[in-house]
C-alpha cells in the first residue's frame, strides 16, 4: 500500500499541474511596430473614391511651432509622454503607427460577432432584425457575407479618402513631428518624418469609429472607447500634440459623413426583400429556366439572404449584367449529372485533408465571412511589406470595393438564376458544412476569392502565386463541404476575375501606382 | 444552422463490476473484458439555459461501441482501459454523420481504505486516469463531433458504505483537467474572437450519488445514480449559434443500473440514464448493455 500511495500522490500532483496550466489563446494578431518603407509624401494628390477633392473637408490652419500656443501644447505632450505607464506603452504597441490594421481587425471581429441567423419562433415563423430597433432580438445587423462585405468596403474606402485628405494637409502645412521641435520628447514610434498636422491616428480612429458605429449600432460605446484608446496611443507615443489630434478627429468624422450618405442610398435598405418579392423571383426563375431554389431548413426560412443585394450600387463595375455568368446546366443534363456525381464521390470518400480545407475556408455563421478572411490575408501583407497607413488604406479600399462588387455580382447571379443547392437536387445527399440560405449558382466563396486574389496580386505581385492558390482552394472547399457544384465554383471564379479588372483599372488611375 | 454538443461525460463503463467510478476491485492476476453497446438520443437541447428544438440536427442519435478491459495488478490496485467507437447522426436535416474511434482511456484504481464499521464495510478508493483522442475526429462539428478532442486527466475519490445485508450507498467526486483541442480553422468567435486553431476545453467536476443493493448471494446488483457534471468555466451557445468545445456544459442525470453474474465468469449489465437538467448539452436519454467475462491469468 505504501508504494501505491506515493504513486497516487505523484499522479495527483501532476493532475493539479495540468489543471493549472491553461493555454493563452491570442485574441488579436500581434505584430511589431515597424518602420514604414516610405511615407508617400505625394499621397495627398491621389484621387479619392468619393471626395470631390483633397480639400473638400476644411480644417483650421495650424499654429506655428514657434508660437506660444504650440509651445504650451508641446509642454503638455512632454508631461504626458514622461509619465507614460507600462499599460499605456502596451496600448501604443497594440495600436502601432499603423492602426488601419487594428481597425480592420475590429471590423472582422464585429462581423463574426453579428454573423448569426435569426432563430425561429415557436410557431415556425422567423423574426427579422431591424435597424430601427437594433437591440431587439434578432439583434441588428445579421452580418452575413453581403452585409459584412459592404461594412468592410465603407470602412476601407472612407479610411482611404480621409487619409488622402490627411496626407494633403500634412504636407501642405508641414508641421514637424513634436520630437523634431523638441528632441527631449520621447517618441515611441519609429521616426518617419511625416508631418504631424492633422494626426493620421486621430483621422483613422474617428472615421473608423463613425463608419463602424453606423454599421454595428449596438457597438457604439465599444467603438467610442476603442477610438479614444487609439487616439491616446498617438499622444502617449509622442507622435502628436492635441491640436494635431483635434484636427484629425474633425477630418475623420466629416469624411465618415460623406460615405454614410452614400451608404444610406446604395440600395442596401431594400436588399432584404419582403416575401412577395422573394417569391416572385423564384416564380420568374421557375418559368424562365424550369428550376428554382428552396430553403430546406426546419422550419423553412421564408426569404433567402438579401435577394436584392444584386441591385445594390457598385463601386467599380459599371453594369452588373456585364459580369453575369451564362446559365448553369439544367438539372438532369449530362453536365449536371457529372457535377452531382463528383459531389457524391467527394462526400462519400472525403479525406482528412479535404475536410480540413472545407473547414479552414468555411467562413460561415459566426465567422468574419470570406471577405473578412481576405482582409486578414491583406493585413498580413501590409505588415510584411511595412506599408504606411495611407498605402495600407489604399490596398484595403480597392480590395474591399472588389469584395463588395464581387458580392453584388454573385448575388445578382444567385437570385437571377435561382439555382437549387445540391441537397435539393441530389436525393439523400448530406453535407459536412451547413447549406447557406441563398441559391447555389454562383459560389460566393469563389467569386469573393478570385476578386480578392487578383486585386491583391496587383498590389503584391510577388505574392500572386500564393493568392491564386488560396482562391482555388477556397473555391474547391465548397465542393468538399458538399454545398456547391463544380459549375458554381468555376463560374464564381470567372466572375470574380472580371470584377477585379474593373477595380484594378480604378487603382491604376488614382495616381498611387 | 444551429448545432450543439451532445452529452459529454460518458465513460461508458464497465467490466465485471468495474468502472472508474464504482467501489469494486478485481482480485490480483485476474482480467475482465467487456463488450458494450450504448445508444442515446435527444430531440431537444439547451442553448445556454434555453431548452429548444432544432429540426436541422434532430432527432439526434449517438451509438457507442466499446471494449473495456480491467485487470487486477493486486487486489488493491487495478488497471482499466477503454476503447470506444462512436457513431453520431441525425435523421432530420442534411448534415453528414460522423463515426470513428473516440478517446482511449486508462485508469488506475486503488483501494486506499477499508474498515469494518458497524454492520458493514466502509471503503475509500482513489482513481486517476486519462483519456485522449484515438483518431483525428473533428471536435468543431457540433453536435456530431465524436468527442471534445482534448486530452483529459482525471482524479476521482470514491466513498462507499456497504451493509453486510447488501445495501450500499456511494458518493464520488471527480476533477477532470482538460487540455486544448485543435480545430481546422485558425480564427473562431467564442465569447470573443480568437486567432488560433487551439480551443481551450474547460475543466470540469463530476459528482455522483448512488444507492444500490446486492441480491441472490451477490450475483445481482441493482442501483440508481444521480450524477452532476459541470464545467468550471466556458461560455453559452449564443442564440442560433453552433455548439463549441469551449462551451459551459452542465448536465444532471439520473440512471438505473443492473448487473448480473451467473456462474462461469460471465456477466451481463444494463444501464439507463436520462438527463433532466442541463446547459449547452442535449437532453438525452439512453441505454447501455454489455457482456463481461472474467478469468485468471495465473494459478494461485
Amino acid at each position: 500500500m505504501k508504494s501505491h500511495n506515493s504513486i497516487f500522490i505523484l499522479i495527483i500532483i501532476s493532475l493539479l499541474f495540468i489543471a493549472s496550466c491553461t493555454e493563452d489563446v491570442p485574441q488579436y494578431v500581434s505584430y511589431p511596430v515597424y518602420s514604414w518603407t516610405n511615407t508617400d509624401a505625394t499621397g495627398g494628390n491621389w484621387k479619392p473614391i468619393l471626395l470631390s477633392s483633397n480639400e473638400q473637408i476644411a480644417i483650421p490652419d495650424p499654429t506655428d511651432v514657434s508660437s506660444a500656443e504650440y509651445k504650451t501644447e508641446l509642454a503638455a505632450l512632454k508631461a504626458t509622454t514622461a509619465a507614460v505607464t507600462a499599460s499605456q506603452k502596451a496600448s501604443v504597441e497594440y495600436w502601432s503607427n499603423n492602426p488601419i490594421i487594428r481597425w480592420n481587425e475590429i471590423s472582422r471581429q464585429l462581423s463574426a460577432k453579428y454573423n448569426l441567423a435569426p432563430a425561429p419562433n415557436a410557431d415556425g415563423s422567423y423574426p427579422a432584425p431591424s435597424s430601427a430597433t437594433p437591440d431587439k432580438y434578432p439583434l441588428f445587423p445579421f452580418a452575413h457575407p453581403p452585409y459584412s462585405c459592404r461594412a468592410f468596403a465603407y470602412l476601407a474606402t472612407a479610411q482611404f479618402d480621409a487619409l488622402i485628405a490627411c496626407w494633403h494637409y500634412k504636407y501642405k502645412f508641414n508641421r514637424p513631428e513634436p520630437g523634431v521641435t523638441d528632441a527631449s520628447i520621447a517618441q515611441l514610434f519609429p521616426k518617419s518624418n511625416l508631418p504631424s498636422y492633422p494626426s493620421d491616428g486621430a483621422v483613422i480612429a474617428a472615421v473608423s469609429r463613425d463608419i463602424l458605429s453606423a454599421m454595428f449600432p449596438l457597438e457604439k460605446d465599444f467603438l467610442a472607447k476603442k477610438a479614444d484608446e487609439c487616439i491616446n496611443a498617438f499622444l502617449w507615443s509622442g507622435a502628436n500634440v492635441q491640436s494635431d489630434i483635434d484636427a484629425g478627429k474633425t477630418l475623420g468624422a466629416e469624411v465618415a459623413k460623406v460615405f454614410l450618405a452614400r451608404a444610406k442610398t446604395d440600395g442596401m435598405g431594400a436588399a432584404q426583400t419582403p416575401k412577395a418579392i422573394s417569391d416572385s423571383l423564384k416564380t420568374l426563375a421557375q418559368n424562365t429556366f424550369g428550376w428554382s431554389w428552396s430553403n430546406l431548413e426546419t422550419p423553412p426560412r421564408p426569404v433567402g439572404i438579401t435577394p436584392y443585394f444584386g441591385k445594390v450600387k457598385t463601386w467599380a463595375v459599371t453594369n452588373i449584367v456585364d459580369v453575369r455568368p451564362p446559365a448553369p446546366p439544367k438539372p438532369g443534363s449530362a453536365e449536371f449529372n457529372a457535377a452531382a456525381d463528383e459531389l457524391k464521390q467527394r462526400l462519400d470518400n472525403i479525406t482528412e485533408d479535404q475536410r480540413k480545407i472545407a473547414n479552414f475556408w468555411s467562413d460561415g455563421l459566426g465567422t468574419y465571412t470570406p471577405p473578412g478572411h481576405w482582409n486578414r490575408f491583406a493585413c498580413n501583407e501590409l505588415i510584411q511589406y511595412k506599408l504606411n497607413p495611407l498605402r495600407s488604406a489604399r490596398t484595403l479600399a480597392y480590395l474591399n470595393m472588389a469584395e463588395m462588387d464581387a458580392g453584388i455580382a454573385c448575388w445578382d447571379a444567385k437570385y437571377y438564376y435561382h439555382y437549387p443547392r445540391p441537397i435539393q437536387t441530389i436525393p439523400g445527399f448530406k453535407t459536412i458544412l451547413g447549406t447557406p440560405n441563398f441559391p447555389s449558382y454562383t459560389s460566393g466563396h469563389s467569386t469573393f476569392s478570385a476578386a480578392a486574389a487578383d486585386v491583391l496580386s496587383h498590389f503584391f505581385p510577388s505574392e500572386n502565386g500564393l493568392f491564386n492558390a488560396y482562391a482555388r482552394e477556397a473555391a474547391e472547399s465548397r465542393s468538399y463541404g458538399g454545398i456547391h457544384y463544380r459549375f458554381d465554383i468555376e463560374a464564381g471564379l470567372d466572375t470574380g476575375k472580371k470584377v477585379a479588372v474593373y477595380v484594378v483599372n480604378l487603382a491604376k488611375a488614382d495616381g498611387g501606382e | 444552422m444551429a448545432l450543439t454538443l451532445g452529452i459529454v461525460n460518458m465513460i461508458p463503463a464497465i467490466t465485471k463490476a468495474q468502472t472508474p467510478s464504482d467501489a469494486i476491485m478485481m482480485e490480483g492476476k485476474r482480467i475482465c473484458v467487456a463488450g458494450l453497446y450504448g445508444s442515446d438520443k435527444w430531440d431537444r437541447y439547451w442553448e445556454g439555459t434555453l431548452l429548444r428544438t432544432n429540426g436541422n440536427v434532430t432527432p439526434f442519435t449517438r451509438n457507442t461501441y466499446g471494449l473495456m478491459l480491467a485487470g487486477g495488478i493486486t487486489t488493491k490496485l487495478n488497471i482499466l482501459v477503454s476503447v470506444p467507437y462512436v457513431h453520431t447522426s441525425s435523421s432530420g436535416g442534411y448534415f453528414k454523420d460522423a463515426k470513428g474511434l473516440q478517446d482511449f482511456g486508462a485508469w488506475l484504481k486503488a483501494e486506499v481504505l477499508k474498515s469494518h464499521l458497524g454492520s458493514g464495510d466502509f471503503t475509500t478508493h482513489a482513481v486517476v486516469g486519462f483519456t485522449t483522442p484515438m483518431s483525428n475526429y473533428l471536435s468543431d462539428y457540433a453536435p456530431f463531433s465524436l468527442g471534445l478532442g482534448a486530452p483529459e486527466a482525471q482524479g476521482r475519490l470514491i466513498l462507499q458504505y456497504l451493509l453486510d445485508m447488501g445495501i450500499y450507498a456511494r458518493v464520488t467526486g471527480a476533477f477532470l483537467a482538460r487540455g486544448t483541442t485543435k480545430i481546422e480553422r485558425d480564427y473562431y468567435y467564442a465569447d470573443t474572437g480568437y486567432y488560433s486553431d487551439k480551443v481551450d476545453v474547460p475543466n470540469a467536476t463530476d459528482f455522483t450519488g448512488t444507492l444500490g443493493c446486492w441480491f441472490f448471494d451477490r450475483k445481482l446488483k441493482v442501483e440508481s445514480t444521480y450524477e452532476n457534471f459541470n464545467t468550471v468555466k466556458g461560455h453559452d451557445i449564443r442564440r442560433q449559434d453552433a455548439g463549441f468545445p469551449s462551451n459551459k456544459m452542465e448536465a444532471s442525470s439520473i440512471g438505473l443500473h443492473a448487473q448480473y453474474f451467473p456462474a462461469g465468469g460471465f456477466g451481463v449489465l444494463a444501464n439507463y440514464s436520462q438527463v433532466f437538467a442541463g446547459r449547452n448539452v442535449g437532453k438525452s436519454s439512453g441505454f447501455l448493455v454489455g457482456v463481461t467475462y472474467q478469468f485468471g491469468i495465473s494459478k494461485s
